[in-house]
């Protein structure tokens, strides 16, 4: 309620503007006009599952997808790392996994309530694997530290644009506008899928090569995401 | 913050209709939801100040247009245990977005002359009406405090369901909305020392 005469009288201008409706008239012409646009492609459609289905689907598919490829490629990361290595990266990536499929999920209907918003995603998950791979994993670096880490990075984005392209066709049936944040959403989900399957793959297990080549990537990967989805104007 | 001018049940059972293809729940789902849409473009546009001009009001009018077809391509994204005028208004935004982004790059491409020949040397031809105060005082709030405005007070919306339309928080939509009615609210008072 307003607590002075102003605010009094900004609230009933305001009550008037809101209600005087001159610019909003709609003429007949253009109100038919809309309705015989859309009557001549009106068919049944079928509505989305739930949030939470979707959620479910991409879960499922990020695990089916990161134990399929883990399967098929060498494992010596998974060997060469300690238990609490292993238990801690793996809990981190999946955390990051379940919110970018939230992200993701939510970004695919217009208007819907964000339950963990994008920037809070990222930064939660960006500071749980910086964090986990700079207090687990020992800091020392070889003097190859480049040719050694290159070949990472190349793996990391051979698996990541394949996953990114599954998720997309996953995601496509929702009004994913073309705008960063729905790249990011998907580009992070993608890019989570690999840093997983590298975290086993990968025979260097140290924080310096961890950081720049899987983490530093990722960030690289997802920033790509966030750009290739703004630059591309996808209609609903 | 204002009542509801549209009833959210009747949408919501209109909206189920509209995706089973009944051709009566379309008519009437453009009926109503129109008007307030064009109010919004009309409103939140960089082209607001126009939107008392023949030309402004052919602007809004198009994207009217393109934001039904944007609508009718995205239905099957609703959900009926959702409200639906914060999923209208977050496709009404992209549609303004991106009409905006269009017209910003097809400015970019224009070739200025130096100087306009004389039939097209007019700004505004064709105004229906003068502006009043205070709808130019609405007209020059920044665009993001405008839209929260009119989503508000026009739209009658929810501070969240103003938030989930714009993609935004209620907190952050609260300080938009607080900081539009200390615009509005300074220059009222102006306004009346001036007079007085």
């Amino acid at each position: 309620m307003p607590d002075n005469p102003l605010g009094a009288e900004l609230e009933r201008q305001l009550e008037t503007w809101a209600a005087s409706q001159p610019d909003a008239e709609l003429s007949e012409e253009i109100q038919r006009n809309v309705q015989a646009m859309l009557k001549s492609s009106l068919t049944p459609v079928k509505p989305l599952p739930s949030q939470s289905r979707l959620i479910l689907t991409f879960l499922v598919v990020f695990a089916a997808c990161t134990a399929g490829v883990t399967a098929i490629m060498d494992k010596t990361g998974f060997h060469l790392a300690t238990r609490g290595e292993i238990v801690w990266m793996t809990a981190i990536l999946a955390g990051g996994g379940i919110l970018f499929s939230h992200a993701l999920a939510w970004r695919m209907v217009p208007g819907s309530r964000h339950a963990f918003p994008l920037p809070f995603v990222l930064a939660l998950s960006g500071l749980g694997v910086i964090g986990g791979i700079a207090l687990l994993f020992p800091w020392r670096t070889s003097r190859a530290f480049v040719s050694e880490g290159w070949p990472c990075a190349v793996m990391e984005l051979t698996i990541a644009v394949p996953a990114a392209v599954v998720f997309c066709l996953l995601a496509r049936r929702g009004a994913l506008f073309g705008e960063a944040g729905a790249g990011a959403a998907l580009g992070g989900l993608a890019v989570v899928l690999a840093l997983t399957v590298l975290q086993f793959q990968c025979m260097f297990q140290q924080a310096p090569h961890l950081l720049v080549w899987h983490a530093g990537m990722a960030a690289i990967l997802i920033g790509s995401g966030a750009l290739i989805g703004a630059a591309s104007r996808h209609e609903v | 913050m204002g009542e509801t001018p549209i009833d959210d049940r009747e949408l919501r059972n209109l909206m189920t209709l509209y995706q089973r293809a009944d051709p009566a729940a379309l008519e009437e789902l453009v009926r109503r939801i129109s008007p307030p849409l064009l109010r919004y473009f009309a409103w939140s546009g960089p082209w607001s100040s126009n939107g008392w001009s023949q030309a402004g009001r052919n602007d809004t009018e198009d994207l009217l247009q393109d934001c039904w077809i944007r609508i009718h391509r995205a239905r099957h994204t609703y959900r009926s245990t959702e409200p639906v005028m914060p999923w209208i208004y977050a496709i009404a935004r992209h549609t303004r977005l991106d009409a905006y982004r269009k017209r910003r790059r097809l400015e970019s491409r224009e070739v200025l002359v130096a100087t306009l020949p004389e039939r097209f040397h007019q700004t505004v031809p064709d105004t229906d009406r003068e502006p009043d105060a205070f709808e130019r005082l609405v007209a020059s709030l920044p665009e993001s405090q405008r839209e929260v405005i009119v989503m508000l007070k026009v739209s009658g919306m929810s501070l969240e369901e103003v938030a989930n339309a714009t993609s935004s928080t209620v907190g952050a939509v609260k300080q938009k909305a607080h900081r539009a009615y200390a615009t509005l609210r300074r220059a009222l008072g102006k306004d009346r020392e001036n007079a007085g």
